[in-house]
């Protein structure tokens, strides 16, 4: 009942006119840089973040903005995928399996549609799990000292390194990369500056925002010259997009299963939207397949990622809000943003600032809502967007980056930044180094070194300190248990065969 | 051909954790609150980078560096070219010139058809000054030429 109380609350936030227009701005934008290959969820938001500051916008509102586009990603991702098998973002990857098989069958409409519905159905029961258990496991938190959550941020890097990549190596120097980066410019506790040569434009740090452009945004372009095509043409002919009762009915399982897995997945550090397919749909295929259907272009194939990497979406807020320990890439610059607003998600976020919890999940709801309509009667305009011709596209991307890179502090010397940056991100794709960890380490690095000098100068520079009460040796063991994890991993993607990337972002 | 790129890779890296953890030598400060002060962390993962870039030159992975032609490579370089070049000239030219501009050229690379790219781009720069800078509130350079043009009339 209380809970009750406490939405409606939400909803009288999420229904002021300028959080509705946020949240359908949000949800809109998800649902292009979702479609669209290259762009992710993560530049939609870092680009827009310059913007929520020079506006002033309150907490509530970016927090509505940033996480429409998030999940409003996880809904567009599947059209490019269904229409021409180029994912979105590697979310979508696995929808490719059936729903491109599908497309080629001339079923896309009813693939496309079953992709909203899916989404839909995710989406709603991952906001209501969401709703229920973030206040919990706040409350449960609120035990943490600096010791657990050193820690646990720890183990929120150590599971992102090994289930991003193929190679944990690899994946845990892109996360020590990111920590290096995050002590560039003045120390925080004893403002000695640091790795910032006499330079003065380094003092305050590398920020979030350029590094993160450069790193997904420029790379990207500079990848797509390898193997750039002028001319593309993307059939735009999906037909009816509508799906039968049957086939509804017939998939409800499969969603209910997608957005439980889904979800609980997303909680998860590290773990994220992409890796929620891959549980999904290996364990849908395993289990719940006697017939082989799955892989030929059945239906159900595009019900359970879809349902899937919803969820996982909304249950990665559970660690970034309760905890303020983000899981991803772009969960890791929504926790950026906020730090930058001077919210700081944690056990008394909930608590301290109900208006703003309630009323991103009042927003969600209504998000929803409305992506459902975007992708169902509208997608036709939606895949129009896919005519735009590549050699405009990708300028527009490089020239709406700039201006994000500009005005993060009005200097051209980000703009070099962002291209140093675009350059690093280039070769660490080229030798399998993925990316998303340097975003989570850089923008946690802080938090971690503070948090370990705190927990040190509690116990006056004794480092069993870090190990001395059962909350915190149960995180450690956590810790253990994530090192072993690639090895699982790689189990499960064996399953699913046919995957080719490695899910740089999730 | 392929392990060697990991073995390259690591050393690279091992250079560059050794470089990182010596420069904090320089990072000392007084501070009786702060026990470990602003060394401790970096010398961390320091040791954490070198060590598991040393893991890296032993136990190399396959990979191998895509090999592309000339002009891809030439491309590429332009790309960056034209990044540098907007960084140069956006305070100078302003932003709705520069940005036109730089479009432009990367339309070029992208082998967009001159005339339509000249227009698009232009109308896209103007777009994007009308939302970000107008709407949006964001500040973006006018530029020193405009300003003296304006300036004289």
């Amino acid at each position: 009942m209380e809970t009750l109380g406490l939405l409606l609350d939400g909803f009288q936030v999420a229904l002021q006119p300028l959080n509705l227009l946020l949240a359908f701005a949000g949800v809109l934008i998800g649902t292009i840089v979702g479609m669209l290959p290259g762009i992710g969820p993560i530049n939609g938001i870092a680009v827009l973040i310059p913007v929520t500051f020079a506006l002033n916008l309150p907490a509530a509102s970016a927090l509505i903005l940033f996480s429409g586009i998030y999940y409003g990603a996880q809904y567009g991702n599947s059209i490019s995928t269904i229409l021409i098998n180029v994912p979105g973002t590697p979310a979508s990857v696995v929808t490719g399996i059936d729903g491109y098989a599908m497309t080629k069958q001339g079923r896309a409409g009813p693939a496309l549609a079953m992709s909203a519905v899916a989404s839909f159905f995710g989406g709603t029961v991952s906001v209501i799990a969401l709703m229920l258990f973030a206040p919990l496991l706040a409350q449960w938190a609120i035990r943490f000292g600096p010791a657990e959550y050193f820690a646990l941020m720890v183990f929120a890097l150590t599971m992102l390194s090994s289930l991003t990549s193929s190679s944990f190596a690899k994946a845990l120097i892109s996360t020590v990369f990111g920590l290096m980066l995050s002590t560039v410019g003045y120390d925080r506790i004893s403002a000695v500056p640091r790795y910032t040569f006499g330079n003065i434009r380094l003092l305050d740090g590398m920020d979030f925002v350029v590094v993160t452009i450069g790193f997904f945004a420029i790379s990207e372009i500079i990848e797509i010259l390898e193997k750039y095509v002028k001319n593309q043409d993307v059939d735009t002919h999906v037909g009816r997009v509508l799906i039968t009762v049957q086939e509804f009915t017939s998939s409800l399982w499969t969603m209910i299963r997608g957005a439980v897995i889904g979800f609980f997945v997303g909680v998860l550090p590290g773990a994220g939207s992409t890796i929620a397919t891959f549980v999904t749909y290996a364990t849908e295929k395993r289990f719940f397949d006697a017939k082989g259907e799955l892989g030929t272009g059945a239906i159900r194939g595009v019900a359970s990622p879809e349902a899937a990497n919803n969820a996982a979406a909304n249950g990665a807020f559970i660690p970034l809000l309760t905890l303020g320990v983000p899981g991803s890439g772009t969960t890791a610059i929504i926790l950026g943003a906020l730090l930058g607003l001077n919210i700081t998600p944690g056990p008394l976020f909930i608590q301290n600032q109900p208006e703003v919890f309630w009323g991103l999940i009042a927003s969600m709801y209504i998000g929803n809502i409305m992506l459902l309509v975007l992708n169902l009667p509208l997608v036709g305009m939606f895949v129009r967007i896919l005519q735009v011709p590549q050699w405009f596209l990708l300028p527009a991307v490089a020239g709406i980056s700039f201006i994000a890179v500009y005005a993060v502090n009005n200097s051209v010397f980000d703009l070099i930044l962002m291209t140093i940056f675009g350059v690093i991100g280039y070769a660490m794709r080229k030798t399998g180094f993925p990316l998303a960890p340097v975003i989570l380490g850089l923008v946690l690095g802080p938090l971690m070194e503070s948090n370990l000098r705190r927990a040190l100068n509690l116990s006056q520079g004794d480092w069993r300190y870090l190990v001395s009460s059962p909350l915190s040796i149960a995180i450690w063991v956590l810790v253990v248990v994530s090192l072993l994890l690639p090895f699982v991993m790689v189990r499960i993607q064996k399953r699913v065969t046919s995957v080719k990337d490695e899910p740089a972002e999730s | 051909m392929s392990l060697q790129q990991d073995r390259i890779v690591g050393v690279l890296l091992l250079a560059f954790s050794i470089w990182y953890g010596i420069t904090t030598r320089a990072y000392t400060v007084g501070f009786v609150d702060d026990p470990i002060g602003p060394k401790a962390f970096p010398i961390m993962l320091a040791i954490l980078m070198g060590l598991v870039s040393i893991y890296l030159i032993v136990q190399p992975e396959l990979g191998q560096l895509p090999s592309l032609a000339a002009t891809t490579w030439l491309r590429m370089l332009a790309t960056l070219g034209c990044f540098l070049l907007y960084a140069l000239t956006l305070n100078w030219l302003g932003f709705v010139l520069a940005t036109a501009l730089v479009v432009t050229l990367l339309t070029q690379i992208f082998e967009g058809p001159l005339l339509r790219s000249v227009v698009a781009s232009l109308v896209f720069s103007l777009v994007m000054y009308g939302l970000f800078a107008g709407l949006l509130e964001l500040s973006l350079p006018t530029g020193q030429l405009i300003q003296q043009m304006l300036g004289r009339t």
